[in-house]
């Protein structure tokens, strides 16, 4: 070869990009923190420039997560038109997708439960959206096959060897595996447990559960707590039960109340005609594709750029200072949404005036790392008889396992490339500390570790690109007492000029709660 | 003149030493893949042997220096002309060993080689030769001896003798090195007669050996696949290989029996013509799957169709029946025909994207032995098939045997039913196959097996279609679910009525 086209063809490769990258460079990486800079500068009080504009809107929607969206979705199915939906510094919220290598991939939450028949508004989402189909109110509706998991879906790693499924088995003592017998049927029968006002105890959304004392009562003392009291030491069982609050909580059972930890077995009831129970539904990258159909109803002309820096009630309307990029501009409506999480909405707004008390309202937030790697190939399995599945986990650790973007992909042969999303929960005490001050070094250890422990060097000379998505202020953490907090229910029950909308309202976040907030405002709107 | 002799046999032993060990790496990566890692690593090991071996050199002593040169050549002549064959037969009949058999054999003959020169330095020595003279003489020679071997093996070597009978060539050599020496020297040599007898056997094995080589690798060739192997390929995708015993051709994919010449227009006329017989106007026909182009050799000989396209994964496949002279002689040619479109991508990704409605469908896709391929046997695989049938058109799915996978049968015709066609199941006899099943689908039920065909045909008339779609009664319908992506049934059958079949 000419020394000439040698260069050529070496400058090409550096164009094309990480092709040809050398066995010690490290491939190449990118670290988001949505809304970080931005939440930032709001905590601080920068001072803004003066509004060069200004807009009137009879509703703002304050905020692009799922409880924005959802509210702005109601009112555009139902045929209002006049809002508008600001999309803050981080649109979709915990919903957020990406892609990588043209592998759509998530960023934040990555399935949806079956709906259960309480979660009548998630279910009409889906219905509108074709993706639940027949009536919405059946027991059994039927739903997309393409967006209900495939097989394989979960797998764990324990005691040497996968095994199919999360739930612990393989290689435990009988007296462990009788203790998860005993504490799943327990769930079972917790599911269709009621209180003396005869609604069930544990129902998603959770402000229609029970309000009986005897019930709310669990939600004052921690999950580990009760499991001890009720039982259930088996070191395997409670490490699951710890992974599953980790998973949607953030935090673990030492963390979150018994209300909680019980609420997230027995709360998702839900069933598809065709799909098993406890299957979920979950598009490759996550839950993005829910936002962007909401957003498409909602109409690009609604959503606008930009985040609230200051909310101010005048007159019979508040008016909204908003930030985009270096203009700001005045939105005046006559009610707004502030579809936020609390801690930011605290610094938009004096929530002093609706009874909410920082100190005893706020609900800790949970810290959480989301990693995306473009790997060229699929890694070699070591089983043959447990393949790659959707959800990959390893038993005994304080990590969350990996999805696979490309799962749901109807293929015959596996795709040239691949995306593995592992996800990671920070102790709730370090975590927002560490993830903002981690080198990236660190961060690629922590974000790669159930991965490398797996599958080794093959996994790291497969890695074409990286993406870690840290998000400090990731959801609340429903801790002992987090059901008793009148700020909250102040918030809740804001019906003036004001609305409130968002997972925090609930004090844990999963989609159907923060559709479940955007619900509400909505229908204030719309009576 | 016993002088130049030992500079020659310098030469022919360095040509010797390179030769094995590009014959080692050859083979290992032609078998186990990674040609980098195995290259580099062979070569790593029978340098490091080479030191080895010139530092035992010191140990033989100076009176059994030519007698022992003459039993080194026997040895390195006898390992590393059987080298080849030896690995070949024990990666064919013994699956386990064959990485260590591969090191030790590379290395023994390292320590082997290594110890020719020091000895050949040291006789030369011995005859009161200058000392520079005789270094730069050997080693010239040596590094020459390399030189025409590395430029030989790749160019004419390996591509016309193969490298069984490569490596047996050398080992001739060597041992003719020896016979020659023990001539020569043999005033000087204390059992001369022993030695050349000793040469003499060394020489005549491996001359057999070279002549047997071919017969002894298709031997081990038949012991993988049963037949010859006439091409063999691994791709990104699968292992393709084409054997042939006497006019018998076959296709192996992964090691599972794609098709025989002997009797695959039993297998594709039944495919193809159930549907296309029965639709009169049919211009655009679609194939997934099929990359042997032998379904659309069956579909040309429909003068009113004016589009094929067929969607195989695999171009190496496709573009192997469309060159290989035996194939396209069994194909017709059909993949390069003007009315054939060829496109290789997955089936699921093409139907995502591609626009356009075909009068037939003929998925020909390879068992559902895997998820992936299950999930192009899946409802809403179906449902997006579909989407680009015509109105009146008909889909055929090749369905694997309901004889001896009658679950996994079935369940394809369940699940075609939940996808909202109407389907007619049938199965022909396919001697290298025995019971094979096919499920023909329309839309509105209207299908009838034609009565008879216009086409010429080796096997099918209507009395053959007739008998085709009625099951008999060894072959009942089993109650099974539809295979859909969540649960995918279908592998899971698959799985097991072929586990209660294959002993």
């Amino acid at each position: 070869m000419q020394r000439r086209h040698f260069l050529k063809l070496a400058a090409a490769a550096s164009l094309s990009g990480c092709e040809m990258r050398l066995p010690w460079q490290a491939p190449p990486l990118t670290v988001l923190r949505p809304g970080m800079a931005a939440g930032h500068a709001l905590r601080d009080g920068l001072p803004a420039p003066d509004p060069a504009r200004e807009r009137e809107v009879e509703v703002a929607i304050l905020g692009s997560g799922v409880a924005g969206l959802f509210a702005g979705w109601r009112l555009a199915q139902q045929g209002y038109r006049n809002f508008c939906v600001l999309a803050g510094p981080e649109p979709q919220g915990n919903a957020a997708g990406s892609a990588l290598g043209g592998i759509p991939c998530p960023r934040g939450a990555h399935y949806l439960p079956l709906p259960s028949l309480e979660s009548a508004h998630v279910r009409e989402l889906l219905a509108a959206f074709g993706i639940l189909r027949g009536n919405p109110s059946s027991a059994r509706p039927e739903f997309d096959e393409n967006v209900l998991v495939h097989a394989p879906e979960e797998r764990l790693f324990i005691n040497g060897a996968w095994q199919e499924g999360l739930l612990p088995q393989h290689g435990l003592e009988a007296e462990a595996l009788a203790q998860i017998e005993r504490f799943t049927a327990r769930m079972q029968a917790l599911r269709e447990a009621r209180g003396a006002d005869g609604r069930r105890a544990f129902v998603m959304p959770l402000a229609l559960s029970s309000q009986a004392p005897a019930w709310r009562a669990l939600a004052n003392e921690s999950f580990a707590n009760w499991l001890t009291r009720e039982g259930f030491t088996a070191e395997a069982l409670r490490w699951y039960a710890d992974y599953c609050c980790r998973d949607d909580y953030g935090a673990g059972i030492e963390q979150v109340s018994a209300w909680a930890g019980i609420h997230y077995f027995a709360s998702r009831g839900g069933h598809a005609a065709n799909g098993e129970d406890g299957a979920v539904l979950t598009w490759p990258d996550g839950l993005a594709p829910l936002t962007r159909q909401m957003s498409a109803t909602i109409g690009a002309e609604r959503l606008l750029p930009g985040m609230a820096l200051r909310v101010t009630p005048r007159g019979a309307g508040v008016e909204v200072l908003c930030l985009n990029g270096a203009e700001a501009f005045r939105l005046r409506a006559k009610r707004v949404v502030l579809a936020m999480p609390l801690h930011v909405a605290a610094h938009v707004l004096d929530l002093g005036e609706f009874g909410f008390d920082k100190a005893r309202d706020l609900p800790q937030s949970a810290s959480w790392l989301v990693s995306n790697f473009l790997l060229d190939g699929f890694p070699r399995e070591a089983s043959e008889e447990h393949p790659l599945a959707w959800d990959n986990l390893r038993y005994g650790g304080d990590t969350l396992g990996w999805v696979v973007a490309t799962h749901q992909w109807i293929r015959a042969a596996r795709p040239a490339q691949t995306v593995f999303s592992a996800y990671h929960a920070l102790p709730p005490s370090t975590g927002r500390l560490w993830l903002q001050n981690a080198a990236q070094d660190e961060l690629l250890e922590l974000a790669g570790r159930d991965l490398r422990a797996t599958y080794g060097r093959d996994f790291e000379r497969r890695i074409q690109q990286v993406e870690l998505t840290l998000r400090g202020h990731a959801m609340a953490i429903p801790a002992p007492g987090f059901l008793q907090r009148p700020g909250i229910a102040a918030l809740r029950a804001a019906d003036q000029h004001i609305l409130f909308a968002h997972a925090d309202l609930s004090g844990l976040s999963v989609f159907e709660e923060a559709a479940w907030w955007g619900e509400q405002a909505a229908h204030k709107i719309l009576t | 003149m016993p002088h130049r002799l030992l500079i020659l046999s310098v030469f022919i032993v360095a040509s010797c030493g390179l030769a094995y060990e590009l014959v080692a790496a050859a083979l290992a990566s032609y078998l186990l893949g990674d040609s980098v890692l195995q290259f580099s690593s062979i070569i790593g090991t029978y340098l490091f042997a080479m030191g080895v071996g010139s530092h035992l050199s010191k140990y033989i002593k100076d009176e059994d220096l030519l007698a022992r040169f003459i039993d080194i050549e026997l040895l390195v002549g006898l390992i590393g002309g059987v080298s080849a064959t030896l690995l070949f037969v024990i990666f064919a009949w013994v699956a386990a060993p064959f990485r260590v058999v591969l090191y030790a054999l590379v290395f023994a003959l390292g320590v082997l080689v290594g110890m020719e020169i020091p000895l050949v330095m040291r006789v030369l020595n011995a005859r009161k030769a200058e000392f520079a003279e005789i270094v730069s003489r050997v080693l010239t020679f040596d590094y020459l001896g390399a030189l025409v071997v590395s430029l030989l093996f790749p160019i004419v070597l390996a591509p016309q003798l193969g490298l069984a009978r490569t490596a047996f060539l050398f080992g001739i050599a060597n041992a003719g090195v020896a016979l020659v020496a023990a001539q020569a020297f043999r005033a000087e040599l204390r059992q001369a007669t022993a030695l050349r007898l000793r040469a003499s056997i060394v020489l005549l094995a491996l001359i057999a050996g070279f002549v047997g080589a071919e017969a002894v690798t298709r031997w081990s060739e038949r012991g993988i696949y049963g037949d010859q192997i006439v091409h063999a390929q691994t791709t990104p995708y699968q292992r393709l290989i084409v054997t042939q015993w006497k006019d018998d051709l076959r296709l192996y994919i992964n090691g599972n029996l794609q098709f025989s010449s002997r009797d695959e227009h039993r297998y594709h006329e039944a495919l193809v013509h159930p549907a296309l017989s029965a639709l009169a106007g049919a211009r655009r026909v679609l194939v997934l799957g099929g990359g042997d182009g032998l379904a659309v050799r069956e579909l040309l000989k429909y003068p009113g169709l004016e589009a094929i396209t067929l969607v195989d994964l695999d171009p190496a496949m496709t573009q192997l029946f469309s060159t290989s002279a035996t194939l396209t002689a069994l194909n017709q040619h059909s993949l390069t025909n003007p009315r054939v479109q060829v496109i290789n991508a997955d089936a699921g990704q093409w139907l995502e994207t591609a626009p356009g409605s075909y009068d037939a469908i003929i998925i020909d896709l390879p068992d559902p032995s895997s998820y992936g391929l299950g999930k192009l046997y899946s409802e809403p695989f179906y449902r997006l098939v579909s989407r680009h049938l015509s109105d009146t058109g008909l889909l055929v799915v090749q369905s694997t045997s309901p004889y001896f996978a009658p679950h996994a049968f079935w369940c394809v015709v369940t699940t075609l039913d939940e996808a909202g066609f109407h389907t007619f199941p049938y199965q022909a006899h396919v001697p290298s196959f025995g019971v094979w099943g096919f499920v023909l689908a329309d839309r509105h039920g209207r299908y009838q097996p034609p009565k008879a065909y216009s086409v010429p045909l080796r096997w099918l008339d209507a009395e053959q279609t007739a008998s085709m779609f009625r099951f008999p009664a060894d072959m009942p319908r089993p109650e099974v679910e539809p295979n859909r992506l969540n649960n995918q049934a279908l592998v899971r059958y698959f799985e097991e009525d072929w586990r209660r079949v294959i002993r």
